[in-house]
């Protein structure tokens, strides 16, 4: 069963129903079962052995894009998402991980696979190929706005210390994440090179794995645990660093909030995670401290920015980003109505459940679309990618917010 | 149970996919916001006034018990399947079917959530004014049946206040219309204020005619903070009775403040006795009178400190805040019963005090909520519902404070009704008349006792 004082948390839920209209997918459906609440409910009918679990019940539980909206709603502070987290490894012992997600998960945990599926993908044109159902669509994304592979991996293609440009001013380890290192190039050399440029010494360690996000949250927490325990020894290789600088939400949200969670569920020790947890920033915030403006030349355009789940709701960043976007100069920003409500990606849930996130991330696309804004920004690979997936022919653009600010400092 | 070829009739009505049997359906639908649990044998989605007219047909056919349900945030059990039988779902009836602006009213499905049908009219600039503490949960429909009060009340009254009209259908399946569209009419009894607050007992409601006023060009929150509870308690009486009225005023004591502040980090100050949360609203001038009119009041009965919200956005947190106190209060236990008994205004700090004091000799611990302006209490019971001897003692503190808000002319429930849990108090304040009058009308709309079985007219002592 669950952590003992996971199992608890069923008893602070006294059923208000706050949680209900909160639910991006409880909104679409209107089913008491989707909502967090009946999840909730359930869960504490496993727990005092009323009830099994079940297919039915798993289903349920798979019908959540753990965007964590219930879990900051909640004014009872039921730590729902992670009783929902802790509870999909409990499914998983009873059920296996549907076909799809089994591939994805040993792709993602494996060393050798990865390359030669990428090579394979990119051989091919199609990127994922292998993967792929063949009726044209991944999830609710079509192959053609899938991004094509990087032509080599980010990691493959800086060298283990880079330095910056002048005076070291600091000192910091990076790490891509799986999506930059092989999907988004742009924006790993984007935050490499501003920190360049503002004299920040980048440690590139080369034996970085997956941040494993997607294995334990789908439920699979023995498969993530050689990866988690890897990160942390290579993090713990370097001292003197002020910080680890992540520009992808989720691999954030894993260290500063995961690691430490599910090691300690486990009854694994979280010494170390603990450690990484507090060096670890995402890059809106590691740039908070440094006077951006001398460096910044004008842009041209309107943006608006999306809030990623695991930006502002996991690790409570908001204003960050904002931030250096708003610092930009000719760059108009546009507040959009809604900005912190999922995009309905959920990770793997849109392979899942491609119409309710369909549904759900068209009403993303119309508030973006309201906004006039001709692009888009958010620190979030998953976000960028169904975004992107589902906008169509617009020509509105999705990106990294530090890609822009990058662009606004200019060719190096 | 119901045989499975009854079953089969309901799905032909519905389809499968809004006609839900499993466990996981039956058990998720078998709790409301109270600590009740019924089970029902399946529940149906129905999206359409003809669809819920040919299921009460067939139930009455076959002699199915059928209980409507809202957004189930009910505190007594009121939608919930309590003798079993089909649990009617409104979740997905859920749309406005017209607001119209020219005559301010609107007319809605009983499923939508009385927030969202909120912003939609405000977005047109009206204003729907009932406002219960669970509004981004409870649906229309449920504050129907339940005539739910709220925050609004004191100034400008419930959800009956507000209603036109209704589509109903009947237990037989009949389908009839009650009231207008129109502010004014008297033709005949008045069946929509009799279904109105009837607890999903007499008819099903599938469409709602709703009252709408132009929208109030500002507000403004005033929170006073005091050190001792007595003396919000006075401030709220001496307002009311200068007469002055305003949109709101909810009082919370230390117990609740510290709770909220827990939750929202808004900046209450943790060693208050107690605050008032009251809201102006109206015209610039009549804001602009009455609030420092209201400050000086609370400070003439000893606030503390008055601070006046500085934007919209400092209204909203606020009152965010309030709505979710209840849940607030739950991170101190795990479960927390509401009473809901209302008093005469003028009689509320000896009703606070007393219900303390009963708590206290009870060994209950307790927090104070309370829609002020209308004398409508809402002393929190906190305690562990796994522990019986502990209920026992909520039970008991329960019983006593019941019993004392009658005799200082107050009544059972205020807003959240009788439902199962009050339906034993019921003959001390409802005359053996009264009850058999209400037993009478009951019987003339649902004769084969089908709708809503194990209501509070059934469980209350004959
Ligand atoms: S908001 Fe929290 S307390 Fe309320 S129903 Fe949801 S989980 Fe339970
Ligand atoms: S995590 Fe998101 S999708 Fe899942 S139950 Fe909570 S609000 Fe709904």
């Amino acid at each position: 069963m669950i952590a003992k004082e996971l199992q608890e948390e069923v008893y602070n839920c006294i059923k208000c129903g706050i949680c209900m209209n909160a639910c991006p997918v409880y909104k679409q459906l209107h089913v008491e079962g989707a909502a967090p609440r009946g999840k909730v409910q359930l869960i504490k009918k496993i727990q005092e052995g009323k009830f099994d679990i079940s297919e039915g019940f798993k289903n349920l539980l798979y019908t959540c894009l753990l965007c964590e909206t219930c879990t900051v709603n909640c004014p009872s502070g039921v730590k729902i998402d992670r009783l929902f987290k802790a509870m999909r490894a409990e499914v998983l012992k009873k059920y296996k991980l549907p076909l799809l997600k089994r591939i994805m998960s040993t792709v993602l945990s494996s060393d050798q696979l990865l390359p030669f599926c990428m090579f394979w993908g990119r051989t091919l044109g199609n990127p994922l190929m292998a993967l792929l159902p063949k009726n044209g669509k991944i999830g609710a994304i079509s192959f053609s706005k899938l991004p094509k592979f990087n032509g080599k991996p980010l990691m493959d293609q800086y060298p283990e210390i880079i330095s910056p440009s002048g005076k070291a001013q600091g000192r910091v380890i990076y790490f891509p994440g799986c999506a930059n290192n092989f999907l988004f190039e742009n924006v790993g050399n984007s935050t490499i090179k501003v920190l360049q440029r503002l004299g920040v010494e980048v440690v590139f360690p080369k034996d970085l794995k997956c941040c494993s996000l997607p294995i334990f949250l789908s439920g699979a927490r023995q498969m993530a645990l050689s990866n988690i325990k890897s990160n942390l020894s290579a993090f713990s290789r370097y001292d003197n660093v002020d910080a680890i600088i992540v520009d992808c939400a989720t691999c954030g949200a894993a260290f500063k909030e995961e690691y430490v969670h599910i090691l300690g569920e486990m009854g694994e020790d979280t010494k170390e995670a603990q450690k990484v947890k507090n060096k670890v920033m995402d890059i809106s915030q590691y740039l908070a401290k440094f006077d951006l403006k001398k460096y910044l030349q004008p842009l041209k355009g309107r943006v608006t920015y999306h809030d990623p789940c695991h930006l502002v709701r996991s690790q409570k960043i908001k204003d960050e980003p904002r931030a250096l976007l708003k610092q930009i100069p000719g760059l108009d920003f546009a507040e959009m109505v809604g900005a912190d409500v999922c995009c309905g990606g959920g990770g793997t849930f849109q392979l899942d459940h491609p119409d309710i996130s369909v549904s759900i991330t068209k009403n993303k696309i119309q508030s973006i679309r309201n906004t006039g804004a001709d692009t888009v920004a958010s620190g979030c690979p998953g976000c960028r990618l169904q975004i992107n997936g589902n906008l169509g022919n617009e020509k509105i653009r999705v990106v990294h917010p530090i890609e822009l600010l990058a662009e606004a400092m200019g060719k190096v | 149970m119901i045989r499975p070829e009854v079953i089969q009739k309901f799905v032909s009505i519905v389809g499968k996919d809004r006609c839900k049997t499993s466990p996981e359906d039956l058990l998720t639908h078998s709790y409301d916001a109270s600590i009740l649990e019924f089970v029902p044998d399946a529940i149906l989605f129905p999206v359409s006034t003809e669809e819920v007219s040919r299921i009460m047909a067939l139930a009455s056919a076959e002699n199915v018990f059928v209980t409507p349900r809202g957004s189930a945030s009910g505190l007594g059990g009121e939608c919930l399947a309590k003798k079993g039988g089909i649990l009617l779902s409104f979740t997905q009836m859920n749309k406005i079917l017209e607001i119209n602006t020219e005559n301010r009213y609107a007319i809605v499905e009983p499923g939508i959530v009385i927030a969202d049908f909120q912003k939609a009219v405000e977005a047109v600039n009206l204003f729907y004014p009932p406002d219960p503490g669970s509004a981004t949960v409870a649906s229309i429909g449920g504050a129907v049946m339940m005539n739910a009060g709220g925050m609004r009340g004191i100034k400008y009254g419930v959800t009956r206040d507000y209603l036109l009209g209704m589509e109903i259908v009947l237990p037989s399946g009949e389908v009839m219309k009650t009231g207008t569209i129109t502010a004014k009419d008297v033709t005949g009894y008045d069946l929509t204020r009799l279904i109105c607050g009837s607890e999903g007992t007499l008819a099903i409601a599938t469409k709602i005619t709703v009252r709408l006023l132009p929208k109030p060009k500002a507000r403004r929150t005033l929170l006073a903070i005091y050190d001792d509870i007595d003396d919000a308690g006075k401030t709220v009486a001496k307002i009311v009775e200068a007469g002055i009225i305003p949109a709101t005023m909810e009082l919370m004591d230390k117990t609740v403040i510290k709770a909220v502040e827990e939750a929202f980090h808004l900046g209450l100050p943790l060693d208050a006795a107690a605050l008032l949360l009251i809201d102006v609203d109206g015209d610039d001038a009549t804001i602009e009178r009455q609030s420092p009119l209201i400050a000086e009041f609370c400070q003439g009965q000893g606030a503390r400190n008055v601070r006046t919200s500085s934007s919209e956005e400092e209204n909203v947190q606020l009152w965010a805040a309030r709505r979710a106190a209840f849940g607030c209060i739950a991170r101190l236990r795990p479960t927390c019963l509401i009473e809901d008994a209302t008093v005469p205004v003028n009689q509320m700090v000896k009703a606070i005090k007393k219900v303390k004091e009963i708590c206290e000799r009870n060994n209950v611990q307790i927090a104070v909520l309370a829609h002020a302006g209308d004398g409508n209490l809402h002393p929190l019971m906190l305690c562990d519902q796994r522990d019986k001897e502990e209920m026992a003692r909520v039970e008991k503190a329960m019983d006593e404070f019941v019993e004392y808000a009658m005799t200082i002319g107050g009544t059972l429930s205020g807003e959240h009704g009788i439902g199962v849990n009050k339906a034993k108090y019921l003959p001390q304040q409802l005359s053996a008349t009264s009850l058999k009058i209400q037993r009478g009308i009951k019987n003339v709309f649902d004769p084969q006792g089908i709708l809503n079985p194990g209501s509070f007219l059934e469980v209350s002592p004959k």
